[in-house]
């Protein structure tokens, strides 16, 4: 997790969701690139956010494009947030004994039967046992100090603005005390009908 | 190998003094008072030794020390400098200032250099000219006086929420206004106790009760002080600066 | 040498002149010999049921299944050959269990089909294996389509349908099925209709010793949303069942 650096965050909003990540990416502490994004969408209401080995963050994305491709031609339907959860359990645990370094974080809106669209959040560690948390999880170098923030900041049902605000925060000072993660950071809010994404900029060191 | 022929082989055994007991102390200076407060858990490992351990203690009237790290040292210490206010009562007739106990602290863990007292200290308390303060220390002696410090197991929790909530890190204010240097004494005992519910909810060594010290300088109101429930006055006389504790019950899984 | 298929009969995949594989049409013939089942979709579920007979009394026919629970949402009758089904079947389960692994929910009906569809199909073409003697009838109910009904046959070809009858009386049965279908036919319709369907042609006395029968049926809006805020301890509420011989027996009464 050191290697590389860098942290990602999801937070459950009142009918919406927010993720975001730091865009610091570094050669243990030599910082290497300032614009390295975490956070990648999957459908238009899932994002999936990964720390860790950034070799493997961008193998990963492109195995999960991969499958979810296959998963929405097979099935002729949008994979659910639930679903491609297990997906990415189970893709991670294929490699029980040589795993993947990554830790992910997932985001996304699932339809109720009333046609009302509902947060679901999820993390995993890097063999893919899941943790579905009702409020915000986080991973990555800075996953204490976000945790900490979090738990002080967070409430329940905040409206998508206040979300973003309370997300950007805690991420923000968060990385600040974390010396691998950083130089600003990209938030995504996802919303039933569109997707608001800022970029912020924050210590710049 | 012959169990009873150990002399063919090396052997290295090694005595360890040093544990870590776990919890976590903060301290906020206010413009004329001083909160400090510690956990009161008492860890070694995975197991609790004790759910009332206080770690902050009063010096004097108007200086209170925070103590984290290796318990044993922790008390230790603690007694020590307490000798050494008592000597320095006995030859100047009055209290230690609160700059010079934190210089008396210094030198005190300097002179272990090569066999530190393993543990972080907060000082907080009332300077002389009336200001609210706060000293931290590290195992050896280096300090720092600052507004706000988080020390101990959640320290990684705790201090970015700290930055963000006292320093006012990463927000701006609005147009023509500018962040206060200081908060006033019930936002700064909302964010100790909202700090340490965090820490206890997600650091295991964090919980089971909160002890949180308020000094405040000669002269200064009560500040809301009166209505809390189970405060209690620590202070030897009621005209010169004031120490209250308050105690709060945290989470005890 | 097979009367019909000449010198084209021997190698399943070598095709006959006129562009047929014959030893498809054998296991088409070997479907045509089985009892009849067949399946009816209606507006709030789906019945599926099939003559069940023994070729001695001394059998314990309460042994025999032919309608099969293959994940909580599916179940699958045939006709035909038995133990090719068996296989099926197991095939069918292990399928489901492994889509459940990887994205833990059962596959929808659609895709199980396919699934099957597809071990069919690769034994019309695979080296040392025959064609499977069975025609299949797919009963299940997802998320996504809501109750659905398909019928696989032996050449791995598979439809969704309202209604179907396979086996021996699959004419006359598909031919009363369309005198009788509806759009909106309940569950209970269903159910009766499938019972009079199996009667024409019965050989013997329908029991429910010599009937079987699994339904479908649609949970509702509230059911659906608690279904997937389930923990992991919670099991799926099944909506496909094979009804009981009390169940069969009080159908037959009425």
């Amino acid at each position: 997790m050191e290697y590389n650096g860098g942290s990602v965050i999801a937070m459950v909003g009142k009918g919406c969701v927010a993720i975001g990540s730091d865009l610091r990416l570094g050669n243990q502490a030599l910082t290497v690139a300032t614009n390295f994004e975490k956070v990648f969408p999957v459908t238009d209401r899932i994002y999936i956010g990964m720390s860790g080995l950034a070799t493997d963050v961008a193998t990963l994305r492109e195995q999960f494009r991969f499958r979810v491709n296959m998963y929405t031609i097979k099935e002729e339907r949008e994979i659910e947030p639930e679903s491609f959860a297990h997906l990415v359990s189970s893709t991670l645990y294929e490699r029980r004994f040589g795993p993947y370094f990554i830790e992910p974080v997932m985001a996304g809106l699932w339809k109720t039967q009333a046609g009302e669209y509902k947060p679901y959040i999820a993390a995993a560690d890097l063999i893919g046992c899941l943790n579905f948390a009702k409020d915000f999880v986080v991973a990555g170098t800075a996953s204490e100090k976000l945790f900490g923030v979090a738990e002080g900041l967070w409430e329940p049902d905040l409206e998508p603005e206040d979300l973003f605000e309370t997300i950007s925060q805690t991420l923000l000072n968060g990385v600040d005390r974390d010396a691998y993660s950083g130089w600003g950071a990209v938030i995504h809010v996802i919303l039933p009908d569109k997707v608001i994404t800022r970029t912020l900029k924050g210590r710049m060191d | 190998m012959n169990p009873m022929n150990t002399a063919s082989h090396p052997q290295q055994r090694q005595f360890n003094p040093y544990t870590e007991n776990g919890g976590t102390i903060l301290a906020i200076a206010g413009l004329d008072f001083s909160v400090i407060a510690g956990d009161t858990r008492q860890s070694e490992g995975y197991n609790i030794q004790t759910r009332y351990a206080p770690k902050v203690f009063r010096l004097t009237d108007r200086a209170v020390l925070a103590v984290n790290g290796f318990a044993a040292d922790g008390n230790m210490f603690v007694k020590k400098v307490k000798q050494r206010l008592e000597w320095y009562r006995h030859a100047h007739a009055k209290d230690m200032p609160l700059h010079a106990i934190a210089r008396l602290i210094q030198t005190m863990l300097y002179a272990r250099r090569f066999f530190p007292y393993y543990v972080y200290n907060i000082l907080g308390g009332i300077e002389d000219d009336g200001s609210g303060a706060v000293y931290s220390f590290d195992p050896v002696g280096s300090y720092e006086r600052e507004t706000c410090r988080a020390a101990g197991a959640a320290q990684s929790l705790v201090q970015p929420f700290l930055d963000n909530q006292i320093y006012f890190k990463n927000q701006q204010p609005a147009l023509g206004t500018s962040h206060p240097a200081h908060l006033p004494l019930p936002q700064v005992l909302r964010l100790v106790i909202d700090s340490f519910t965090g820490a206890t909810e997600r650091h295991i060594e964090v919980g089971d009760g909160l002890e949180m010290f308020v000094v405040l300088a000669k002269g200064h109101d009560l500040a809301g002080l009166e209505g809390i429930a189970g405060l209690q006055e620590m202070s030897t006389k009621s005209d010169g600066e004031r120490i209250f504790v308050i105690r709060r019950e945290l989470k005890k899984d | 040498m097979a009367s019909d298929g000449g010198a084209y009969s021997y190698s399943l995949t070598v095709f006959s002149p006129s562009g047929k594989l014959v030893q498809i049409e054998h296991a088409l013939a070997a479907v045509a010999g089985g009892t009849t089942s067949l399946g009816i979709k209606a507006s709030n579920g789906i019945v599926i049921a099939t003559e069940k007979k023994t070729s001695s009394i001394l059998i314990d026919d309460s042994m025999l299944d032919k309608v099969c629970v293959i994940c909580p949402n599916i179940g699958i009758v045939y006709s035909g050959m038995g133990p090719d089904f068996r296989v099926l079947v197991a095939k069918a389960r292990k399928s489901a269990q492994a889509y459940w692994k990887i994205y833990g929910e059962y596959p929808p009906t659609r895709v199980l089909t396919h699934e099957i569809a597809t071990v069919m199909q690769q034994a019309t073409h695979s080296g040392g294996v025959r064609p499977y003697g069975v025609s299949l009838l797919v009963a299940g109910w997802d998320v996504n389509r809501g109750p659905s009904l398909y019928q696989v046959d032996p050449s791995g070809s598979y439809w969704a349908w309202k209604a179907s009858a396979i086996g021996k009386n699959m004419v006359n049965a598909k031919t009363f099925l369309e005198k009788r279908y509806n759009d909106d036919i309940s569950l209970e319709d269903a159910i009766h209709t499938a019972l009079l369907t199996l009667k024409e042609g019965f050989e013997g006395q329908m029991t429910e010793k010599t009937i079987e029968i699994g339904v479908v049926t649609v949970p509702t809006p509230a059911e659906i949303d608690a279904e997937r805020m389930a923990g992991p301890n919670d099991r799926p509420k099944p909506t496909f069942r094979k009804l009981s011989e009390e169940e069969v027996r009080d159908y037959l009464a009425l």
